[in-house]
């Protein structure tokens, strides 16, 4: 499992499920339903300023666990991949922060 | 769609909630809620805050509570076994309401009221179940709800099937049928751990099992999602852990989720929930709709459930009546005309009984009568103590309080407006605060819990929040810094609210190296002094904890305890969880009864005149008091020699001609050097005058200038001006100048006619932002209509709304000149027992060295310590011997000297009188350290002049170093009946004479060091030669002194005043005692640039200055340089005696020891700070 931050491209449902994402120049669709929550940052030493109102995004981030599956044209390749990916609360924006091993079934991780 | 919160902490849950009550409510109505919960930590703290904010924002309030529950597995004392939350049922006239005060009552009782206790607030399971039901119908009054943080909830981690299952069974057992519910709560944290949606699926499918309701909350803690770092920091202030710590326990909230979702967004967690139980839409309605019935079903009705605004007083017959309450009042009032008024007829008699109407009319329409009668009910029984009491505050407006004996102030002589205590446009309860001795509140709450029995009465709690220095520690632990480090920018921290630090490093000059620290970024260091800043403006305000408030009693009737939870107090005595804000709304009465040192040390001293002189005879001739109607003395004063102060008029020649000698030291509210200035320029002739001296002697005319133009007019250096002529008769007896609330009142009532009620009302109004507009609205039309000119209009305008919201009552005034009329007439008659009384209860601002040199000033002498005298409390004596003979002098008390514990003292006192140390030694066992201690006193000289000894104190000393440790031995046991031989003291007799007799210098230093005064001698007259060398005045000869004379004093300073100026130039007061008098100096900004640090850090000081005269008796210092007296060489010695300056230097002490600290202390009362 690897763990690193990297700008990712999603594009979602209108209720804000991910559905497909362009990663590192491919295309991927989400092949499962996506497991949502929000995890704890250590802000305190993350950051350098929490003044009041800063709004969200401070204390946690946004975590989607997605299985997804190569589309266009590498819809040939069937193996499954599963990804962390953070989206930011302020610009909406996402990063992909885990990949997990593809062929493991989804478990919680043991990283937070 | 609506949704309703049920389970919400408020800033209230002291280190635990973040958002204020109003914050809330206004937040969920803006979302479209129709009611809120708020069910605080432990208790109701935030419940009529709560109330209010629903009110205000037009929602139902829900009231509940989460509470611990002991574990019925583990110690029933101490183990705990999670949390829940219980709300209150509504609409059913207050029995929900009434179960849930009872129940957090019930949690607190085992609990200490100190810090640290070991037996935490809790209840038991079956005190929970007890509580649900109705005790009459049995209907469900309460319901509980068991979500994740109870037994239940913490349970479900893990894939154990069966605990949740067992415990919630257990609470289906206990409870009885319809007081439980699941609470469901996903704040969407990380699969599988706590507060998880999967978590709460098993909630909802235990529920389900077992038939019994779900509702869904989301466990709120702050508002907005901002709130969450505030969260962690309070996590990290509750458990003491930093959250580097707690992050690891981990114990942290698992994400910053919990915060007042809206309703679409719990719509949208229902369906994620019941999606990952696999339930459908159905199940998705019945959660929601379960939710809302619950809501429906705790809905508050704020009048019929709570009580609000109606205002409950004891019984009649608990306060002794059995009749109409008015009536009695009325009955009540009339006996006090004869005693207030004797001897009253004609117009004057028209005049009183008019006012008596008209304030029982209101009084009626209000139906307080029964208040008053409580309040005189509790007055009379303080003075049945014998405890000296005094009424304060707006009470001092009614004629009714000063007919019943509440109050000490005639409100016709003095012009009080009844309607600025209690009109009929302000249905609340009216304050009246009682000023009892300071030594004796403690016995006075316990007998009011007696009188009127504990289920009548509790204290009232004050909510303490957090202010910069224990913000700021507390962000630092959360941090993780270093405490010193932390303890260090603490000290910086000073008069400014937490949520201004990031400006007041800008602006502090004492801030300035911390701000250029955090300036620094790119540094580990500095990241965390950014974050510290951040953290500590979030801290800012919120609430820490209760604790007693420091005079406020809650009397009610014996529902009281249906109506407020109550907790231990540190006292013992029960305290509400209701603060002074929570009184009014919830209809309660609370009676302030202030513990006053001066009424302390005032009965002290009456105490010792009585003692001194046990015959009215001897009272009078001692206190030079006017022959009286029968040539046998005043009848204020009793034929055992009792004084009674409250009736000695208010009209002693001798006791104004002391006021305006400026020699106040000690006397109530006038003792400060701006005061000193000020009585010394007003020269106050009447009682009148004092009330107008104490009410302009505050921040506001200070600030806006009134006192200059008051005095000028007053004494006719320049004309008296009024807006208009209408104005005359409202503002003359100030000269022209708008000094009271009263004043304004009738201001508002002269011109525009809107009767003395609404002017109270409009009087409140001034500095509202939003009620000022429409006041200054109907006063200009009304003002108008009436022909008073634009001019006229504009300017009353511009006076009511600058001076209006800083005003002073008079009332306020006039019950606070009181006792500084009675303090100075003790002083001008029994200045021995007055002083004695201020050196037993300290109650002013001064060191007591000062009042020491002040008795010395008044030719009082000062007796020294003595092992066979000296009291456990100072003593006024007849001086036996000596120059002094015949005089009244003030024997030194044992009581405060260094290292002398409490119950050495008592023996000390038990065993008095001693024949010999040895004597002393057996019988009292006292430490090695106290006797050596009480040798250099001087407390054996005594002993040691009856034993015929050579030798001398030093000697004495020396011998008691000298002797071993030796092991404790028991004391003599002397066989009853059997006499001691007079021996004599053999020890002392024996000593042998070696050294030289201790100097005075070594004599003041040992009484500077262990009594913190200088009873020998002043400590001046070391330096005086020095002083007469370099041709410095003394404070007793300034007064020769022309306007403007070139002088040098130099004495100790005693106080230092920066008070508010106009301007905003800071104006820096020093007052130094030289052993003659005090010698009052002011440093203008030149001064202080030229004092540099010696403004604020030198004891001793030479300071040279012009004279200015304040008054006919008073003169000050301008200052213009001053020295260091303790670093004569740095001193401006005269040309001509330069050559010998460092000759024949006198033998200086160097740097005084510590007991000259503490020299500037608050004016708690003026607001003035030191």
């Amino acid at each position: 499992m690897g763990m690193f931050s990297e700008s990712v491209e999603v594009a979602c449902t209108p209720s804000g499920l991910p559905l497909r994402l362009h990663w590192a120049g491919r295309q991927y669709t989400v092949c499962a339903e996506p497991v949502r929550w929000y995890e704890r940052r250590q802000w305190w030493t993350e950051e350098s300023r929490a003044p009041l109102g800063s709004g969200p995004g401070l204390v946690d981030h946004e975590i989607w666990r997605i299985q997804v599956r190569a589309a266009g044209q590498d819809a040939a390749d069937h193996t499954v991949l599963t990804l962390d990916l953070s989206r930011h609360v302020g610009s909406g924006r996402w990063r992909l922060v885990r990949i997990h091993d593809a062929l493991q079934p989804l478990r919680k991780t043991g990283t937070a | 769609m609506n949704f309703t919160h049920l389970h919400v902490s408020t800033a209230f849950s002291a280190h635990y909630g973040v958002s204020w009550p109003e914050e809330l409510a206004a937040a969920a109505a803006a979302d479209g809620a129709t009611a809120l919960a708020c069910t605080d930590r432990d208790g109701l703290y935030g419940t009529v805050k709560h109330l209010k904010a629903c009110m205000a924002a037009g929602l139902d309030a829900i009231v509940g509570v989460e509470l611990a529950v002991f574990d019925d597995d583990g110690d029933l004392r101490t183990q705990l076994g999670g949390r829940v939350v219980v709300l209150a049922h509504g609409h059913n006239n207050g029995a929900g309401y009434r179960a849930l005060c009872r129940l957090i009552s019930d949690a607190h009782a085992r609990t200490t009221g100190k810090a640290q206790g070991a037996v935490p607030v809790a209840v038991t399971r079956a005190e929970l179940a007890s509580r649900t039901l109705h005790p009459e119908t049995l209907q469900p009054v309460l319901t509980v709800l068991i979500g994740p943080d109870s037994d239940v909830g913490r349970a479900m981690g893990g894939r154990r099937y069966l605990r949740p299952r067992t415990l919630f069974k257990r609470w289906l057992d206990a409870m009885p049928p319809g007081t439980l519910a699941a609470e469901v709560v996903s704040q969407l944290s990380p699969p599988g751990e706590p507060l998880s949606t999967a978590h709460a699926v098993r909630m909802l499918k235990l529920a389900a099992e077992h038939g019994v309701p779900a509702v869904l909350t989301n466990a709120v803690r702050y508002v907005a999602e901002d709130g969450a770092a505030t969260a962690d920091v309070l996590d990290s202030a509750r458990t003491l852990k930093s959250l580097h710590e707690l992050s690891a326990a981990p114990l942290l909230q698992p994400n910053g989720q919990g915060w007042l979702k809206s309703a679409s967004r719990m719509l949208q967690l229902g369906k994620e929930i019941i999606h990952a139980a696999g339930y459908g839409t159905a199940d998705l309605k019945r959660l929601l709709a379960q939710t809302e019935a619950l809501a429906d079903r705790c809905r508050m009705d704020p009048v019929a459930d709570m009580g609000w605004k109606q205002p409950v007083v004891p019984e009649a017959s608990v306060i002794g009546i059995d009749g109409d309450a008015l009536a009695e009042l009325t009955l009540r009032c009339e006996a006090g005309i004869g005693r207030r008024f004797p001897g009253i007829s004609g117009e004057r008699e028209q005049q009183m009984r008019n006012r008596l109407e008209h304030e029982l009319r209101i009084i009626d329409s209000l139906g307080f009568a029964s208040y008053f009668l409580t309040v005189a009910e509790v007055s009379r029984m303080i003075l049945a103590m014998g405890v000296r009491a005094a009424a304060r505050g707006s009470g001092a407006s009614s004629l009714v309080n000063y007919l019943i004996d509440v109050s000490q102030v005639n409100p016709l002589q003095h012009d009080l407006i009844f309607e600025r205590f209690l009109s009929r446009d302000r249905a609340t309860l009216p304050d009246i605060d009682i000023d009892v001795e300071s030594a004796e509140r403690h016995n006075v709450y316990r007998k009011i819990f007696e009188r009127f029995g504990a289920e009548r009465v509790t204290l009232m709690s004050m909510q303490n929040g957090y202010r910069a220095r224990g913000a700021v520690r507390d962000a630092g632990m959360a941090l993780g810094m270093d405490d010193g480090e932390i303890g260090e920018i603490a000290k910086q921290l000073w008069r400014f609210s937490a949520r201004h630090f990031r400006e007041a490093l800008v602006e502090k000059p004492e801030l300035k190296e911390f701000a250029d620290r955090v300036d620094q970024r790119g540094f580990g260091e500095n990241q965390q002094l950014d974050l510290l800043v951040d953290l500590t403006e979030r801290l800012d305000r919120l609430p820490r904890h209760i604790s007693m408030h420091p005079c406020g009693v809650i009397l009610g009737d014996a529902t009281l305890l249906d109506r407020t939870p109550v907790q231990p107090s540190g006292l013992g005595l029960p305290m509400s969880q209701f603060d002074k804000h929570d009184m009014d709304p919830m209809g309660m009465l609370k009676l302030d009864v202030l513990g006053v040192r001066m009424q302390s040390a005032m009965a002290f001293a009456v105490r010792e005149v009585i003692r001194l002189h046990p015959s009215k005879a001897e009272v009078v001739a001692a206190g030079a008091h006017p022959a009286g109607p029968d040539g046998a003395g005043p009848d204020y004063i009793a034929e055992d020699g009792h004084i009674d102060l409250n009736a000695v008029p208010l009209d002693d020649e001798p006791t104004f001609e002391l006021i305006r000698s400026t020699h106040t030291l000690g006397c109530f509210q006038i003792e400060s050097p701006g005061q000193r200035e000020l009585i010394g320029k007003m020269a106050p002739r009447e009682f009148n005058d004092l009330i107008i001296d104490i009410s302009l002697f505050r921040p506001g005319p200070m600030k806006s200038d009134m006192v200059r133009p008051f005095l000028e007019h007053r004494h006719g250096f320049a004309p008296e001006v009024y807006p208009h002529p209408d104005l005359k008769p409202v503002l003359k007896e100030t000269h022209g100048v708008t000094v009271f609330h009263e004043q304004i009142l009738k201001t508002f009532d002269v011109m525009t006619g809107c009767g003395l009620a609404r002017a109270d009302e409009f009087r409140r109004a001034l500095g509202n932002e939003v009620l000022e507009a429409q006041v200054e609205e109907f006063f200009r039309k009304e003002a108008r209509a009436r022909h008073y000119s634009p001019e006229v209009v504009d300017k009353v305008w511009g006076t009511l709304k600058a001076f209006g919201s800083f005003g002073f009552c008079k009332a306020h005034g006039a019950a606070f000149a009181v006792p500084t009329y009675q303090s100075a007439w003790l002083k001008a008659h029994h200045p021995e027992a007055f002083l004695a009384g201020l050196w037993e209860h300290d109650p002013g601002m001064y060191p007591k060295r000062l009042l020491v040199a002040e008795a010395r000033r008044l030719g009082i002498p000062i007796l020294a310590l003595d092992i066979n005298r000296s009291q456990a409390e100072y003593r006024v004596e007849r001086v036996e011997s000596g120059p002094d003979r015949g005089k009244l002098g003030i024997r030194l008390s044992l009581n405060g000297i260094f290292g002398l514990s409490g119950a050495e003292l008592k023996r000390i006192v038990a065993g008095q009188p001693y024949d010999s140390l040895a004597d002393l030694r057996a019988r009292s066992r006292l430490s090695r350290p106290s006797i050596q201690r009480l040798a250099q006193l001087g407390a054996f000289d005594s002993l040691h002049r009856a034993s015929g000894g050579a030798a001398n104190r030093a000697d004495l000393v020396q011998h008691l170093q000298k002797l071993q440790a030796r092991p404790q031995r028991k004391g003599i046991e002397v066989i009853e009946g059997q006499l001691a031989l007079p021996l004599g003291d053999v020890e002392l007799k024996n000593l042998k004479a070696v050294l030289p007799a201790p100097s005075m210098v070594d004599n003041v230093r040992a009484e500077l060091d262990l009594m913190a005064v200088d009873v020998s001698e002043h400590l001046m007259t070391s330096h005086r030669p020095l002083l007469d060398r370099l041709g410095v005045t003394t404070a007793d000869r300034l007064l020769g002194l022309r306007n403007g004379t070139e002088v040098l004093v130099a004495g100790v300073r005693v106080a230092t005043q920066t008070p508010p100026m106009r301007g905003g130039r800071r104006v820096v007061f020093i007052s130094v005692d030289d052993g003659t008098g005090c010698v009052d100096s002011v440093f203008f900004h030149e001064a202080q640039e030229q004092a540099g640090s010696l403004l604020f850090g030198t004891r001793l000081l030479l300071i040279r200055g012009t004279t200015r005269r304040t008054g006919p008796r008073g003169i000050s210092i301008s200052a213009n340089m001053a020295w260091d007296l303790s670093r004569p060489e740095t001193l401006p010695f005269p040309e001509t005696a330069s050559g010998g300056a460092g000759q024949h230097e006198p033998c200086l002490p160097g740097p005084l020891p510590g007991p000259l600290d503490g020299i500037s202390r608050n004016f708690a009362i003026t607001g003035l700070g030191g």
